[in-house]
């Protein structure tokens, strides 16, 4: 069987965080150091598309055998989802092959941002053993680690072994809950839906704004040091447990006393491009980055965030899934993010336009990457208006630091080279045909050449081959490339 | 372990913590006075008959409500503490359900065998027509099979996908063979489940279907049932009993080395329980002391298997305060809100059930801002306990809540009441922290650090030596009130 369901109910992460992944390593304190400050003026953006998109139907053969397979599978017609016209880039836009791909027609501001040579397009991600549960293929996807179940996510593995201290805010997750890539004990991520309506709960009901001076049993100050001192308490305890209640407590007061004002310095300052995002859920998500960016770079105290994650729902597809109309599901998803990206970036590079040099956002655009990846794409034969669930996709590292272009191999969509559940299968030698990539060989590159790691016995611990766990053979991925090359 | 030790007080807040909503320093004397021993008030708190209460209401926010509303006025408190765990356990979310009146009457079912027998548990939630829905067994026929109930009966509801030595527990084979049991089950407009005869696999041989599916057997592969050709759940032309026998081969279902096999279901789900009850971590001889004692592994009646559990000493492992070094576990947001109403002796307002204060949220917001949405787990797998409750944005929602709910003004018990609570002719400020970490039953959780920490808050800053005039209203609104805040939104008070 293609799939098999693995145990990653780790409740209690604690307990098995690190055993597989060499803590030993990170105890070097020179060179945690070494590692944090590797990411330099970068920054990285994780933008997950949940549900399963479809990334057939995302980049799209535009001719030869893969297009024939394509047309084999998807219809045209009331319910079809079939391409007819997909989006050329005027750049070089092709497979290994020579096959000429396209964009989606709703990801018309992708291909905006391919002309301009800031999107790496990676095809035919995917792992070993792949699973069509949204569940276990979003946390192996998280984890970046198909055949064990480390507990932690493979960003939170670069946070921990990074050294942060707990009072850092090393990443930002939009949203309500730290994302699995972030899982980790070691170092606060903070969490927000927006700034606007981020701050600490104080009890204003005794405050009275006609009484100047301020009402003197205004307790403010009292209140922020109880609070600091029982964190404190809780981080200083033993039990990795409590330091990580006690730090993230610590940081998040932290938080609210230095990040609202990065929302107020946003709009006086850029309100021009402000107005410009999208009102959807990924743009206002991308501008709440942009917002904390905008801070990092000025300096502004406790601010220092360079790793993000936001996410887009609505990816799952089973019906309706539509084509080539601006109505249909798909198109609108694909340029919702198409959309909200080329004002995010619009939004940087302006940023950078006006800054004095040296002044550490001289070019932002160029200093920010944003990962796109999916839990899995969809099955290329279609059904009556939709698409079920599939195995590897593309992924996307968009950025002006990016080269732009096209890795990796489409996977083979021939009806004959399909496995049993009718799915591309994983190979990473060519003997089905295309060889796939693994994601982990995404996120090596870019903790090698985005975040600056170097050390390959620290990748190896951060992204163990599945060889250290006894598998072997095409099927596995057991040797690493961490110069794929769309990042320089 | 043992029926026979003496209850003493520390372990008696313990108990009632992790069984209820809370424990006040009153409670926990009560029940020593009443059950000397462990085991005394082990079978005094599982000597419930379950009751009837089913949510109901037209919209999920009413059904949740009115489950938070119970929960806040219920003696009897471990049949809720057990009901979330089911909850949890048997995941099932309104979400793709979308049918309030199922929901609650799943809930009405989770709280029937809440602490009964557990094989009969799962055989009804076999049938339970929002878990019918949830995970596709009406969508499952004998031409289109749907794999989706069997596989989650089995990783998730009893067996675990791999064995404590690491070893899996079935292969796709079995879940293949199992949907087949299931094809053709749906329920009525009553609710009741029956199955469709003609969409049931009968044994047929099915178009598509190359090889045919062969005999109705599991298992086939697991040489501990010490039949290679499997185990049949084959029941004639009596097709509904079908299910039925699915459920008693998996319980029959055994792991580890020959002669000393132990019954799989029965220690995946009593380790699930001593971590939801007792210890994150528990050990392996914790779970083995608590199935063998209590016989677990043969009669599955859950009454004796959480007794063995409660008057274990590895229960009371985590009762001391946390700077010992003492493990403890992140309280579920629900438990947070409900044992903080409680213990301040409060209401919420209105069917909406929101805190007549603050920000005026309804609860369901608020919880869903601490990262739990009744009746909608985020998926199959329920929550995520311990450190996947905690996040800035989750305790910035617990902070909400303390500052709503002490500042909440209004009548029919909405609103926050600590003259009631507190003697406000205390001056000294350590007296006046004493009886704030007591009224919120956390008094033996506070170390001298936090003592000191909010001492130096209810003075601003004087420190120990300096009086607190809590008859004066402004004083005492704003500090007495401010101090309760920051109790609970003090780390000791996240955890249990």
């Amino acid at each position: 069987m293609a799939i098999s369901r693995r145990q990653f109910l780790t409740r209690t992460g604690i307990a098995t965080a690190g055993m597989m992944f060499g803590p030993s390593l990170f105890r070097t304190p020179w060179l945690r150091q070494a590692m944090a400050s590797t990411i330099g003026d970068r920054y990285l953006i994780v933008l997950f598309l949940d549900g399963g998109n479809d990334g057939l139907n995302t980049v799209i053969p535009v001719g030869g055998a893969l297009r024939a397979a394509y047309e084999a599978a998807r219809n045209t017609g009331p319910g079809g989802i079939r391409i007819v016209d997909p989006l050329v880039p005027t750049t070089a836009f092709s497979d290994v092959t020579g096959d000429q791909l396209g964009f989606h027609p709703g990801f018309a501001s992708l291909r905006d941002l391919y002309d301009q040579g800031m999107v790496a397009v990676v095809q035919g991600c995917g792992y070993p053993q792949y699973s069509l549960s949204h569940d276990v293929s979003r946390s192996i996807w998280r984890q970046g680690a198909p055949l064990s179940a480390p507990g932690t996510g493979w960003v939170g593995r670069y946070l921990a072994a990074a050294g942060y201290a707990s009072s850092d805010i090393p990443a930002v997750n939009i949203g309500s809950e730290v994302a699995g890539e972030y899982a980790q004990t070691a170092t606060s991520v903070l969490v927000f839906d927006q700034l606007s309506d981020f701050g600490f709960p104080y009890d204003d009901s005794y405050y009275d704004p006609g009484q100047m001076p301020l009402d003197p049993l205004d307790d403010t100050p009292f209140k922020d040091a109880a609070f600091n001192a029982l964190y404190a308490a809780a981080a200083a305890n033993g039990n990795p447990f409590m330091q990580y209640l006690g730090s993230t407590g610590a940081s998040t007061l932290l938080a609210t006393n230095s990040y609202p004002q990065l929302h107020q310095d946003y709009l006086d300052d850029r309100a021009s491009f402000s107005a410009m995002y999208p009102k959807t859920s990924t743009a206002r998500g991308l501008r709440e980055i942009a917002k904390v960016i905008y801070g990092v770079a000025r300096g502004v105290p406790n601010v220092s965030a360079r790793l993000f994650e936001l996410s887009n729902g609505g990816y799952d597809t089973h019906s309706n899934q539509g084509a080539e109309d601006p109505a249909d599901q798909q198109y609108k998803l694909h340029q919702e993010v198409g959309d909200a990206l080329k004002v995010f970036f619009a939004d940087l590079a302006d940023i950078a336009l006006g800054a004095p040099s040296g002044s550490g956002k001289e070019n932002l655009a160029s200093k920010v990457s944003v990962m796109i990846w999916s839990e899995f794409s969809r099955r290329i034969q279609q059904n009556d208006s939709g698409t079920d669930h599939g195995s590897q996709g593309p992924m996307f590292v968009i950025g002006g630091g990016v080269h732009g272009g096209v890795y990796g191999e489409h996977p083979n969509i021939d009806a004959a080279a399909l496995d049993d559940d009718g799915n591309t299968a994983y190979k990473q030698d060519h003997s089905n045909g295309a060889r796939s990539t693994d994601m982990r060989d995404v996120y090596g590159t870019i903790f090698k050449h985005w975040l600056g790691i170097t050390s390959a016995s620290t990748l190896a611990s951060l992204l163990p081959l599945d060889s250290t766990l006894g598998y072997s053979g095409p099927d596995y991925w057991t040797a690493a490339n961490f110069d794929m090359g769309f990042v320089p | 372990m043992s029926d026979s030790t003496p209850l003493i007080l520390p372990d008696a807040r313990h108990l009632l913590r992790r069984t209820g909503f809370g424990a006040s320093v009153d409670a926990a004397q009560a029940l020593v006075g009443d059950f000397p021993t462990r085991g005394a008030a082990a079978d005094h708190l599982l000597d419930f008959t379950p009751t009837h209460f089913k949510p109901g209401g037209r919209y999920v926010e009413n059904l949740h409500a009115s489950w938070v509303k119970y929960m806040v006025k219920t003696r009897l408190v471990l049949q809720e503490k057990l009901v979330l765990f089911w909850h949890d356990h048997f995941a099932t979310s309104y979400d793709k359900v979308g049918d309030t009146g199922l929901m609650g009457e799943q809930n009405r079912l989770l709280r029937t065998f809440c602490n009964g027998n557990f094989r009969n548990f799962v055989k009804a939630i076999n049938k339970d027509p929002a878990m019918m829905e949830f995970l596709d067994t009406v969508r499952n026929d004998k031409d289109e099979p749907n794999e989706n109930y069997a596989r989650e009966l089995q990783e998730l509801f009893t067996l675990g996908v791999k064995d404590p030595l690491g070893n899996p527990n079935y292969e796709q084979e079995d879940i293949v063979q199992i949907a087949r049991a299931f094809s053709g089950w749906t329920y009525d407009r009553q609710g009741v489940a029956f199955l469709r005869h003609g969409d049931h696999d009968k044994g047929d041989v099915i178009e598509g279907w190359n090889p045919p599916r062969g005999p109705k057997v599991m298992y086939k592969s697991r040489g501990d049932f010490n039949n290679p050709s499997g185990q049949s759940f084959d029941a004639g032309t009596n097709y509904e009993a079908e299910i039925d026998n699915v459920i008693d081969i998996i319980f029959q279902h055994r792991y580890g080395p020959t002669g000393s096999e132990r019954g799989t279901t029965a220690d995946y789900i009593a380790q699930k329980l001593i971590t939801y009850f007792a210890h994150p971590s528990p050990t392996q001889s914790f779970v083995h002391d608590v199935v063998d004692g209590s016989g677990f592994a043969a009669s599955f009646e859950l009454t004796p298997l959480l007794k063995a559990i409660f008057v274990h000493d590895d229960f009371y492992l985590t009762a001391a305060a946390p700077a010992a070094g003492t493990v403890k576990s992140v309280k579920w947001p629900i438990d947070f809100v409900v044992s903080t109403l409680r213990t301040l002796g409060m209401k919420l307002r209105s069917r909406y059930q929101y805190v007549n204060g603050g920000d005026y949220a309804a609860i369901r917001d608020q919880l869903t801002n601490m990262g739990q949405t009744l009746f909608e787990p985020p998926s199959v797998f329920g929550w995520d306990w311990e450190t996947g409750w905690l996040s800035s944005a989750t305790l910035l929602a617990r902070y909400d809540f303390a500052r709503d709910l002490t500042s909440a003004r209004g009548g029919g018990g909405t609103s926050f009441r600590p003259d009631r609570l507190i003697d406000l002719s205390l001056t000294d400020p350590g007296a006046i922290v004493d009886a704030v970490t007591t009224l919120l039953g956390v008094d033996d959780q506070v170390g001298t650090t936090e003592r000191n920490a909010l001492i130096n808050y209810v003075t601003d800053g004087a420190g120990p030596g300096a009086a607190v005039d809590l008859g004066d209203d402004t004083v005492r609104d704003r500090k007495l009130n401010g101090l309760v805040a920051t109790v609970l939104q003090s780390p000791i008070y996240q955890l249990h």
